[in-house]
């Protein structure tokens, strides 16, 4: 066991810290923050390309776990940019980078709202029996608007997927793993930036005359939270270096479980501030709101888990 | 990164599994249900630990001049995994191989060492614990128990309470004060239960008929060679090993274990169709696994050198989360097999869990340090 970055990941992941907080200013009008929903990071994205980061999968060397690094590393940014489908679920499923960015759905929720898919030019499709790779040009599709931190987007109409390339049977269990792992570190990420923004938080601000955080009430929940978050990151990291099936759903499953909980700490830590889009809670919370769904939802990781660690055969325990 | 076991660790676990198969057929029914305290397992504890230390399997992850192999830390996790999960048929000789040894390693004369850390890797001594009191459980530092200075020796005074052990243990790491009022008054003994002045009730428990004791000490007089380190620094020697003791017990291993048992029987029963019953099992392991993966953090650490943090504290409320799912699901969906004599390994895994968030510091304990170390909370007025 060794749960240490290795020189190399580790240089990859402080090099990835760096570009990140070099880009973290978010759009402001005088002193106040713009009031969006979510606010996109097209600098960093550029930076990112540049630098061949989304690439990093393919690398020599290299595979799931650099690129979960980049996944969970980016995903603690204030603002929003696509790599889990970009950088770490397409190259792994396919071998090869596809046009990005890339947005990842369940055949059902095409025409409901998929994450990343109002500016995707590419759809990883699960059709259950098979993965059909969408190449979104000429594709009509209705930006979705709301209390999600994600540029939302349904397809209008029937999809047309003769055109689309198709992966065959074997690889819908490939791309779920993929997923659920992009999703985990999503989650992981996004909790770990709203429990760390909270603690700043209640660090300073006072209430009764001392500060918020110094209330017990308060801690245990903060300190609570902050458990699900390492959980939730170790878990995913776990799976990224396994690649193994059931640990991906485990971390899926438990991140998506964990949300409900540090959601709501993190808005009640926060009072009505946290209430507010000037406030940059909701940039994290907003997404997490969109995350505790997707795949459908905890009960699905639920079902392959139950299959993939109980199977029928008896065993012998004890 | 790395997440699996090397050879020579995957070989000392299946050189375990030897000694195991050696516990009797009717181990979850007589044996692990009562608990690690319960007289007949510590009876056979004394048995068992010699066949271990007849293959030396109780500390290779010592130094080799303390009785060890100089293994690393993870055999110190894995010997743990093993035992714990089915009971800890070691009895109480885990607590001198987690923390009480490392503590004598640390803070002993070379007189203790000799004495006492060749004797627990020869799996001769059933340790127990002096630290609770009726007014210091949690808070340790208000603990009143006195040790007079006399010449030679310390006259002890005082009780311990909720002592698990101690009414078949051989030794007691002791807490008393020599000092003045608060923490810097503690100091750490080294007491054999076979000491004049003695007295042990057993108190029965809601996870255990066996496992608690009052324990009285009416001017139990010990030598001077008794006090571990200097006479004061008791809080230091606690603090240095209070993550061993935190993350010594491989409580996840016993829930998973326990998880499958308990998807076995419900699928036994023609249950483990229903959704909800997969999903709240599914939410077990996923809380298991996480609790492992934390506690693997600190032991990866511990391999390596680095002072602790609070990464153990993490763990350790992991660990509790995990111990909890599992029992949940035991009352939750075979309420019916928690009755005496149903099924021991049920039984043991729900009784145990009881103990989860109070034994080695209550779970809110762990909270308090890590909204101190780990969040850097302020601390309340």
């Amino acid at each position: 066991m060794n749960f240490d970055f290795s020189p190399e990941q580790q240089a990859l992941c402080d090099a990835i810290q760096r570009i990140v907080a070099d880009h973290l200013e978010l759009p402001r009008t005088g002193n106040v923050v713009e009031p969006r929903a979510y606010h996109p990071a097209h600098a960093l994205e550029a930076v990112l390309e540049r630098g061949g980061f989304f690439d990093i999968a393919l690398e020599p060397g290299c595979g799931a776990v650099e690129a979960a690094s980049l996944v969970y590393e980016s995903g603690l940014s204030p603002l929003v940019l696509e790599t889990g489908g970009s950088a770490l679920v397409a190259p792994l499923l396919t071998g090869k980078s596809l046009p990005r960015p890339i947005a990842i759905a369940r055949l059902q929720d095409v025409s409901r709202g998929v994450r990343f898919l109002a500016e995707a030019k590419t759809l990883l499709l699960d059709l259950d029996d098979d993965v059909a790779l969408v190449d979104m040009e000429g594709i009509a599709v209705e930006t979705l608007t709301g209390a999600y931190a994600y540029p939302l987007g349904k397809v209008v109409g029937q999809i047309d997927l003769t055109a689309a390339p198709r992966l065959g049977q074997p690889q819908v269990s490939e791309l779920r793993r993929l997923w659920r792992l992009s999703l985990a570190l999503d989650i992981a990420a996004a909790m770990q930036a709203a429990v760390s923004f909270t603690t700043e938080y209640v660090r300073y601000r006072q209430v009764f005359g001392r500060p918020v955080g110094s209330f017990q009430a308060v801690q245990h929940r903060l300190a609570a939270d902050a458990e699900q978050c390492r959980g939730v990151y170790w878990l995913a990291m776990k799976a990224a270096w396994s690649g193994n099936a059931l640990d991906a759903a485990l971390a899926a499953l438990h991140a998506q479980r964990a949300i409900t909980q540090v959601n709501y700490d993190c808005h009640q830590f926060n009072g009505a501030l946290g209430m507010t889009l000037e406030h940059a809670l909701h940039l994290w919370t907003f997404r997490l709101r969109w995350l505790a769904g997707e795949m459908g939802g905890y009960r699905t990781h639920a079902a392959d888990i139950a299959a993939l660690a109980w199977p029928d055969t008896p065993r012998k325990t004890g | 990164m790395e997440f699996a076991w090397n050879e020579a660790e995957e070989a000392y676990r299946a050189e375990l599994h030897e000694v195991l198969a050696t516990l009797p057929d009717d181990w979850w029914s007589s044996y692990a249900p009562h608990g690690p305290s319960s007289p007949k397992l510590m009876d056979h504890a004394r048995r068992f630990n010699a066949e271990l230390a007849k293959r030396d399997l109780i500390v290779r992850h010592w130094p080799a001049e303390y009785g060890g192999c100089d293994a690393s830390a993870w055999q110190q996790i894995i010997i743990s995994e093993e035992m714990w999960s089915i009971g800890e048929p070691r009895s109480s000789l885990y607590l001198g191989t987690n923390w009480a040894g490392p503590a004598i390693m640390k803070f002993g004369t070379e007189g203790q060492k000799q004495r006492y850390l060749n004797a627990i890797a020869a799996g001769e001594l059933l340790w127990c614990q002096g630290f609770s009191e009726p007014e210091a459980g949690t808070d340790l530092g208000n603990m009143k128990t006195r040790a007079e200075p006399d010449g030679d020796s310390y006259i002890i005074s005082g009780s311990k309470i909720w002592t698990s052990y101690a009414a078949r243990a051989d030794i007691m790491f002791l807490l008393a004060r020599v000092g003045g009022k608060g923490k810097g008054g503690v100091s750490c003994f080294i007491v054999p239960m076979d000491t004049p002045g003695i007295e042990i009730r057993p108190i029965a428990g809601v996870h255990s008929q066996h496992d608690f004791h009052e324990v009285f000490f009416s001017d139990a007089r010990l030598p001077a060679s008794a006090l571990l380190g200097e006479e004061g620094n008791g809080w230091q020697i606690v603090q240095a090993i209070i993550h061993y003791e935190r993350i010594g017990a491989g409580r996840y291993e016993k829930a998973a274990r326990g998880l499958a048992h308990i998807v076995e029987i419900l699928k036994e029963r023609g249950e483990f169709d229903d959704p909800v019953v997969r999903a709240d099992c599914a939410a077990a392991l996923a809380a298991v696994e996480a609790a492992r993966l934390q506690t693997y953090l600190v032991i990866d650490g511990r391999a390596k050198d680095k002072d602790p943090g609070a990464e153990t504290y993490l763990a350790r409320y992991a660990m509790i989360q995990a111990d909890h799912a599992v029992a949940n699901l035991s009352s939750a969906y075979l309420p019916d097999l928690l009755v005496d004599g149903a099924d021991g390994h049920l039984r043991a895994q729900f009784n145990s869990a009881i103990t989860a968030g109070i034994a080695a510091g209550a779970a809110e304990v762990q909270l308090n340090m890590i909204s101190g170390r780990y969040l850097g909370l302020p601390r309340g007025s």
